[in-house]
């Protein structure tokens, strides 16, 4: 007959109760990778390349300076290292970029498309950098690869900012199809109120057409902004300023859609007065 | 014959020393005690088990309670004048036109609150220039 220990049995429901529950806790913390946590994890990367970067700028004053072995090869290791976190840096914030698209909706699907084509390309030849600096042996190779890897970025560059300006435009987008709609419904509504004839609707069509212009208004000054974007070429000093003129030009467009709604809200206010 | 002292009972025939071992003092424990075990520990598994769904279940409709804090512009407070209807129409009260209304309204704060720089999102600032040279 076996020996009944209950001791031994209240140990192991403890066990029990601990590996069901604690990992349960991380369970529930598991979410799905969105644009924010891919934009925690840019920062995290960004980071840890700004610590790199200071010691690869002392390993390099060190070994300039004593012109020794060691120092040669500590200055190897962490410009290495920098090089490695910088593609790294790049890889995350593309990613942080492309999963903010995704989220801006109101861009076509062809638009959409192609920049995830090219972010996903740009991607794979950071990658393909990443694993070519874990081969580099001198000093001299590294500067080699980082000479492609400052060349790539200027085509980079242009992909990142004409990203944020799909972001931009697909927020517009998703305003102009709201207000749009509002514009539809109300075009139906004064039309059944024109038809009956119990009511005056010439000064809510007259605030509808104004709506409609500064609508039209408004898609001019995104289709500018766009244009603006891919008119960004290589070797432009300075595309930071191009991607600010884009955006002022968005800002634009948005005051004409505000404008547009408030327009709507006369109309409303006309349609609930008496004439 | 047993032998009172102090009101215990001694038996004066009792080996002293061939005492029980403890296993045979707890094998000899009552029924009793054992049942009451298993009925504890049947008890404490299905306490268990039913923590162990409820958690499930919980994680399962758990919603993202703590938002990522995002950075928006502080927007300008504006005087906003309300005009009241004065005399309303036959369509004050109309459905189609109140909910076209109301949808109006949320977007003016959408429009409102609109971030339109994402500065979070501006292109990290990286050093492709390597030289080892004095």
């Amino acid at each position: 007959m076996k020996k009944f220990c209950p001791s031994k049995i209240i140990v192991v429901f403890f066990l029990l109760f601990s590996f069901f529950l604690l990992p349960q806790k991380s369970y529930s913390e598991e979410k799905t990778f969105d644009a924010n946590q891919a934009y925690q994890d840019f920062l995290y990367n960004y980071n840890l390349y700004r610590q790199s970067y200071s010691e690869y700028m002392i390993a390099k004053e060190s070994y300039l300076k004593y012109q020794t072995l060691t120092s040669k090869n500590e200055a190897l290791q962490k410009t290495s290292q920098m090089l490695k976190n910088q593609d790294e840096v790049v890889k995350t914030y593309l990613t942080a970029l492309r999963l903010k698209l995704m989220e801006a909706s109101g861009n076509a699907g062809y638009e959409q498309n192609t920049l995830y084509t090219k972010i996903d390309n740009e991607i794979t030849w950071y990658k393909n950098h990443q694993e070519n600096l874990n081969s580099a042996g001198t000093i001299e190779d590294l500067i080699a690869l980082a000479s492609k890897g400052g060349n790539e970025y200027k085509e980079t560059e242009i992909l990142i900012y004409q990203t944020l300006g799909a972001i931009l435009n697909g927020k517009e987008n998703v305003f102009y199809g709201k207000i749009n709609q509002n514009i539809k419904t109300l075009k139906e509504k004064i039309g059944e109120i024109r038809t009956k004839g119990d009511k005056n609707t010439s000064l809510s069509e007259r605030w509808l057409l104004e709506a409609e212009n500064r609508l039209t208004r408004s898609q001019e000054k995104q289709l500018f902004a766009q244009n603006l974007l891919t008119q960004i070429k290589t070797n432009d000093s300075n595309k930071l300023k191009s991607y600010n003129e884009a955006q002022f030009t968005i800002q634009e467009s948005h005051q004409y859609l505000k404008e547009a709604n408030s327009y709507l809200k006369e109309v409303i206010k006309e349609l609930k007065s008496a004439d | 014959m047993p032998i009172e002292v102090n009101s215990v009972e001694i038996n004066p025939d009792q080996d002293f020393e061939n005492l029980p071992s403890v296993a045979e003092k707890f094998a000899n424990k009552p029924k009793i005690a054992k049942k009451s075990l298993i009925v504890f520990v049947s008890i404490f598994g299905i306490f268990l088990l039913s923590l162990l769904a409820l958690v499930i279940f919980l994680s399962f409709n758990q919603k993202n309670v703590n938002p990522p804090a995002e950075n928006k512009p502080t927007p300008t407070p504006t005087m906003e004048i309300k005009e009241e209807i004065t005399t309303p129409s036959l369509y004050a009260t109309d459905a189609a036109i109140l909910k076209t209304e109301e949808e109006i309204k949320n977007l003016d704060q959408e429009l409102q609150n609109a971030d339109l720089k994402e500065t979070n999102l501006n292109p990290p600032n990286l050093d492709w220039q390597i030289e080892f040279e004095k």
